[in-house]
């Protein structure tokens, strides 16, 4: 990789944002919400490598990282990307078979 | 006779005021509660999607009323007014923010916060001044360009609460990122809660640090804290209140047979602004939030999978029952009952001092990201 270099203004830019300064900003978990990075594991396991610390059940948390654009949550997020996901289902625990999955739109 | 006159006069004019003083008091909206109780009265305010602002009476623990947001759900936070009258709701996909009258689910304030082609998002961060008369939230803006997003600087955004529909800001001033919730205090100061715990002046934008969290300085011995600032405030207590994690090495950092795991605590008192932080209990579960009894700050109650007593002079848990499901937070009214809500479409209500379930409230949505605030209606 150090021999590659920077051509155009955008790959500088790239550059420029994985620079350590701004890796640094990168913090455990201190950050909840608004699809940024977070050092926390998904919902296979909890911090501890066990499943007592994970929300139960699933449907117990499937809005709150939905909604929450919560990275290790493998769900649509409702804050930007997909409002309407789950617009019609106003619980997940009653109505989660409602809920679909979200695919690549068709490019035309 | 001319001064008799003037006196009668005066004395009419004197009555006719006080009737209109009277009759004006009389008429005023605030006097008219639509068959709700005033006098500090306790309701609690919760979001359900897909979008219901819900106003429960904590007497009768029903839905008395149930307020139909704009927008798309998306925070679900809420942030009473000082008189409880008006309940703040974050709202449409965390981007707007809408004030309801609780007593008849009018609108009166609205303000939309994304323009052009910024997006702008608030996580969490809504207040209120103590007067009432401003709102605060914490801006995190992008712009859409046709090749890249450009990340703008978070502001402080000042609103004046009577400024009605589509508000703009009076004032705003550049904040740090990653900051969620935040309440104002007593001093005229909006708490911050972000990588470390600070108060900003939102008449000059001064900030100065209340508590030092992801900057602190315990050297290799502590790992950084890690703390969760959303949902549950404080305002039972008339505090702000921000758990958070932490782990002391008394071996090698890493080693983790000799390691202490540590609940710690950045607690505000909203009157005099005094700060007490550091670590309150042995880590032995998750608690996503803790609120402090009303009436003795030595004991804390934490909710999760759990609902849990701690006393944390004594740094001891006292109790914990097991819950039927996941819950976010938690809230507490003046006579010690426990509400144990967020995520689901249910409020578990609890005894304070068994900590048994003695009661539910069922929602008609769930209730996601959603705040669970106690509203004191005067």
């Amino acid at each position: 990789m150090k021999h590659l270099k920077s051509f155009n203004k955008k790959a500088r830019m790239i550059d420029k944002a994985t620079s350590t300064d701004d890796v640094e900003e990168v913090v455990a978990m201190q950050t909840i919400v608004g699809c940024t990075s977070t050092n926390d594991p998904g919902w296979e396991v909890d911090a501890f490598g066990g499943l007592g610390s994970l929300c139960q059940p699933m449907e117990s948390d499937l809005y709150g990282c939905a909604d929450a654009c919560w990275w290790p949550a493998q769900v649509p997020d409702t804050m930007s990307n997909y409002p309407d996901w789950s617009q019609d289902v106003a619980k997940a625990d009653e109505d989660w078979r409602k809920l679909d999955g979200i695919f690549p739109e068709e490019q035309k | 006779m001319k001064l008799t006159q003037k006196i009668k006069a005066a004395a009419l004019m004197g009555i006719a005021g006080s009737v209109a003083l009277i009759s004006g008091c009389a008429m005023s909206p605030s006097a008219d509660l639509n068959g709700m109780k005033g006098g500090g009265h306790e309701y609690l305010l919760t979001v359900t999607r897909p979008n219901q602002l819900h106003v429960i009476d904590t007497e009768t623990n029903k839905v008395i009323r149930s307020c139909d947001v704009p927008g798309i759900f998306g925070q679900g936070t809420v942030e009473p007014s000082p008189d409880g009258r008006i309940a703040y709701v974050g709202t449409n996909k965390w981007e707007d923010v809408v004030g309801f009258d609780i007593t008849n689910c009018d609108i009166v304030f609205s303000a939309k916060q994304s323009y052009s082609n910024v997006t702008v998002k608030s996580f969490v961060s809504l207040a209120v001044s103590r007067d009432g008369k401003e709102l605060y939230t914490v801006q995190n803006p992008t712009r859409k360009l046709n090749d890249r997003y450009e990340v703008m600087q978070p502001q402080l955004a000042v609103y004046d609460t009577s400024a009605g529909l589509n508000a703009k800001p009076l004032r705003t001033f550049p904040v740090d990122r990653q900051i969620t919730k935040i309440m104002a205090m007593d001093s005229g100061e909006v708490i911050l809660a972000g990588n470390d715990v600070q108060a900003i002046n939102p008449e000059n934008g001064d900030v100065r640090v209340l508590t030092l969290l992801q900057n602190w300085n315990r050297g290799d011995t502590w790992t950084q804290p890690d703390a969760f600032a959303m949902h549950t405030l404080g305002e039972q207590a008339d505090e702000f209140i921000l758990p958070y994690f932490t782990i002391k090495w008394n071996g090698d950092p890493g080693e983790m047979e000799k390691a202490e795991f540590w609940w710690g605590m950045s607690r505000v008192d909203l009157k005099t602004g005094e700060v007490e932080a550091g670590e309150i209990l042995p880590f032995e579960f998750i608690v996503f939030n803790f609120i402090t009894d009303p009436t003795d700050s030595n004991i804390l109650y934490g909710a999760f999978n759990t609902l849990s007593k701690h006393d944390i002079s004594e740094k001891k848990t006292l109790a914990v029952h097991n819950m039927e499901h996941t819950y976010y937070n938690l809230n507490m009214t003046q006579n010690r009952t426990i509400y144990v809500g967020g995520t689901s479409s249910d409020i578990s209500i609890h005894d304070p001092d068994t900590l048994e379930k003695i009661g539910s409230i069922k929602l008609p949505g769930d209730q996601s990201t959603a705040a669970m605030r106690i509203a004191f209606l005067k």
